[in-house]
């Protein structure tokens, strides 16, 4: 077998980024899409605060509020999706991935970079006032599936080496992210901030289990109707859940791993000790345990750790 | 589709006569231009989605954001009889040869300006001229390592003539290699009864050359590609050639230099660099010997070319062969150095930093077609003929104030090739060039057969830079005469 070649910094990282931003396209689209579709069966009262959430979970309030005055579906979908002033719209995120799979292009495989290259060229076709006109769900679901496109054929592709773990870490690490915030801000927004007689609202608790394609798996294991804590559960803890925090984590381990070949229980970076950390308590902890010490703030220090794990991945791997 | 083309006063390169293919052109006019307009079209727009979808495009920065055109790509191939280009072959390889002596004797023993046949003020007052490299021992001497060398088809005499060598950072094959690639698959058929000669070695050609100028002795060298980044309107060709070649792309902040050695930085810490196919001009390529203000070449990437411990393809200051008053000398250092008479000739040049041929050129302006020497890409150009008489004026000033600093040519009637003009839906004969790409790699120039066809798509355009609007053919040299 040929030895290896070593992986150019600036390749790794921009596999790294090219997945994050396709990530965080396909999320953000996902989220718009369900919202849209469950508001439409709400009250106009309801209608409009249900808006505001979902910028908070973008992290970009205050960037919308520069251009905008009030939250609803027309800003709301015009901000996400395609505003140029929003560096994670929808369409600047394509735009991004697609630049860094540019500037690799020599490395990634000719399919890879047709299919990226296509899906940039038909989201550029995309009119804002048109799309705001009939509804989000077809600009939602052409990003969704592009994503989806892209990840299958990357995976087949592409041969599984670093190049490729860098990818995984993109993905996993924006994906943990996300569904930190959507737990996050949608706990805070559909139980903490209810009257004292007030029920949780099925309706919208399903609609968070869809945006991240959690509520049929929810719907077998719990076999119940929604309930928050259950639904935290399965987002943050479930092994085995494409989208929960924990097995993104995983991913995030396994893949570090790949690379620097430490064996189970060893780091040599600290990236490495950080996830190895972080996953052990994942997988050891009940959301009974989280709620008493708080689930705002074990969310925003799970966010932290994964800022500062991507900021380590990128000390030693592309700015060293 | 080709009913009813008007052939012109140019040589054709398709037609002898009205609705008379010539003989190498025949079984082209059996496939494509009896094609129904309908069908053509839709051959057409597959070609130019093929191109887009594959990210073929070049990038004009003027909204910030960068728009990506297509370079236009037209469907009725270039044809060359074999004999036509066993010609060609044999001229470019004199020329390119009789070029690489010279870099090596100007660069080194100065031999040709102690026997004065060029004179000395000419070749170091050029602006390409880099003083860096006297005395460098560059890799088995070898400085133009890739070639472009432009050549037009005078419709006088219907002879070939050389227009320019670009013999610097010469851009373009990689269209030559995509534009067969899409014809091969919209025209199959037609391509297979013509025989045509194969093209796709040429990303092999040249790794072997590169591989071959490695310092060390190591079996296994690292060559690298290095670009200025995905801003540069080439960009695609870079990492097209790079894929093609099976080495890394590198940009400026990829490499360091420590100690006089070239190194990338990797995910496992630095690696040494052997080889450089740089894309990156002379100007740009080392903040420290260079231009200090250059954010994409290497700090000390000079002295480890120095020192010998990096190669570079092509070669620092080769600028001084292909700046465009030298050019006027290169048919002495054809018969200086190799002893032989040019195969092909240069088109007449006028050269300004001379008096007499100054005041011919004042005098006649508006015939001639005036060139600043240091130039490429269409630019700093005036065509007498179709220029205002502002824009003549403008130019009497520069060539008082700055004579060296510009040739003139007589305007050469380029052939024409039919093209298909969008906006009448027909075809038209346009006038066309030729760039073959020659690679050197120390003992002969190897040339895949055909090159990059330039077509000016403007009616009665003669520039045919895709900067000026310009687009290509494929290129085809045929195995026999017809």
């Amino acid at each position: 077998m040929p030895v290896p070649e070593r992986m150019l910094s600036r390749i790794a990282e921009s596999l790294f980024w090219m997945a994050r931003y396709m990530e965080r396209a396909e999320d953000t689209a996902r989220i718009l899409d369900v919202n849209y579709h469950m508001l439409l069966e709400q009250s106009q009262q309801t209608y409009r605060l249900r808006w505001e959430p979902l910028v908070n979970i973008s992290g970009e309030q205050e960037r919308f509020f520069q251009l905008f005055t009030l939250a609803t579906t027309e800003t709301v979908f015009q901000f996400l999706g395609f505003h140029e002033e929003n560096p994670n719209s929808i369409a600047q995120c394509i735009y991004r991935a697609r630049e860094n799979a540019r500037t690799i292009r020599d490395r990634i495989s000719r399919e890879m970079w047709q299919d990226i290259n296509s899906l940039y060229h038909m989201v550029s076709r995309f009119r804002a006032e048109e799309e705001i006109a009939v509804g989000p769900h077809r600009f939602c679901s052409t990003i969704k599936f592009g994503s989806h496109r892209f990840h299958g054929v990357s995976d087949d592709t592409l041969p599984h080496d670093e190049g490729w773990q860098f990818l995984q870490l993109g993905r996993a690490l924006e994906r943990a992210e996300m569904t930190a915030r959507i737990v996050d801000v949608e706990y805070h927004n559909l139980v903490e901030s209810l009257m004292p007689d007030e029920k949780p609202d099925n309706h919208q608790w399903m609609a968070v289990l869809k945006s991240v394609a959690a509520y049929e798996i929810y719907r077998r294991q719990y076999h119940s109707h929604i309930d928050p804590e259950r639904v935290a559960e399965l987002l943050i803890l479930h092994p085995q859940h494409p989208r929960s925090i924990r097995f993104n984590v995983a991913t995030i381990q396994t893949s570090l791993r790949a690379i620097t070949g430490s064996a189970p229980g060893y780091y040599i970076n600290e990236a490495e000790r950080l996830i190895g950390k972080l996953h052990q308590s994942l997988m050891y902890d009940r959301i009974e345990e989280i709620f008493e010490r708080g689930l705002h703030n074990f969310l925003t220090d799970l966010q932290k750790t994964c800022r500062e794990i991507g900021y380590q991945i990128a000390r030693t791997y592309f700015y060293y | 589709m080709l009913q009813g083309y008007d052939l012109g006063e140019y040589y054709d390169e398709m037609f002898e006569a009205p609705g008379v293919a010539r003989p190498h052109y025949r079984k082209v006019m059996d496939g494509v231009g009896k094609l129904a307009p309908v069908e053509f079209e839709d051959r057409r727009q597959l070609a130019d989605l093929a191109f887009l979808l594959q990210g073929i495009t070049f990038t004009v920065y003027s909204d910030g954001r960068g728009t990506e055109r297509l370079f236009p790509f037209d469907l009725i191939p270039r044809v060359l009889p074999r004999s036509q280009w066993d010609k060609l072959e044999a001229g470019l390889s004199q020329r390119v040869l009789a070029l690489n002596l010279f870099l090596e004797d100007v660069y080194g023993a100065q031999r040709i300006l102690k026997d004065k046949q060029i004179p000395r003020s000419l070749v170091l007052s050029c602006k390409h001229f880099q003083r860096e490299m006297i005395g460098v021992k560059v890799a088995r001497n070898i400085y133009t390592h890739i070639s472009g060398i432009d050549l037009v088809r005078d419709s006088k005499t219907d002879e070939f003539l050389v227009l320019e060598d670009n013999c610097r950072t010469p851009s373009g094959i990689s269209y030559v290699l995509e534009n067969r690639l899409v014809m091969t698959r919209t025209f199959a058929k037609v391509f297979e009864t013509c025989e045509v000669m194969p093209i796709d070695h040429y990303p092999m050609e040249l790794i072997n050359i590169l591989r071959s100028l490695a310092p060390r002795g190591t079996s296994n060298p690292v060559v690298v590609l290095l670009t200025p980044g995905i801003y540069n309107s080439a960009y695609f060709e870079h990492s097209f050639l790079a894929q093609q070649m099976g080495i890394e792309l590198v940009e400026g902040r990829d490499l360091v230099v420590d100690n006089e050695i070239v190194y990338m930085k990797t995910i496992r810490g630095l690696t040494r660099v052997d080889v450089i196919y740089r894309r990156i001009d002379d100007e740009f390529i080392d903040p420290l010997s260079f231009r200090r203000d250059s954010l994409l070449g290497v700090s000390g990437l000079m002295g480890a070319f120095r020192a010998g411990n990096v190669a570079l393809a092509n070669a620092i200051g080769n600028g001084v062969a292909d700046d465009k008053a030298i050019y006027a000398y290169v048919p002495t250092f054809i018969k200086y150095y190799l002893g032989q008479d040019p195969i092909l000739r240069n088109v007449d040049t006028y050269l300004c930093s001379k008096e007499d041929q100054l005041k011919y050129v004042l005098e006649n302006l508006d015939k001639l077609v005036v060139k600043a020497v240091g130039e490429s890409g269409g630019y700093g150009m005036l065509i007498g003929p179709a220029a205002t008489k502002e824009k003549i004026e403008d130019f009497r000033a520069k060539l008082i104030e700055d004579p060296r600093n510009y040739i003139a040519q007589p305007v050469i009637g380029l052939s024409r090739c039919p093209a298909y003009d969008p906006r009448t839906g027909k075809m038209a004969g346009r006038h066309v060039d030729l760039r073959p790409y020659c690679l050197f790699n120390g003992e002969k120039v190897i040339i895949v057969p055909g090159g990059l066809t330039r077509v000016a798509l403007e009616p009665g355009s003669l520039v045919v830079n895709s900067s000026q609007g310009g687009g290509s053919k494929d290129t085809w040299v045929l195995r026999g005469e017809t």
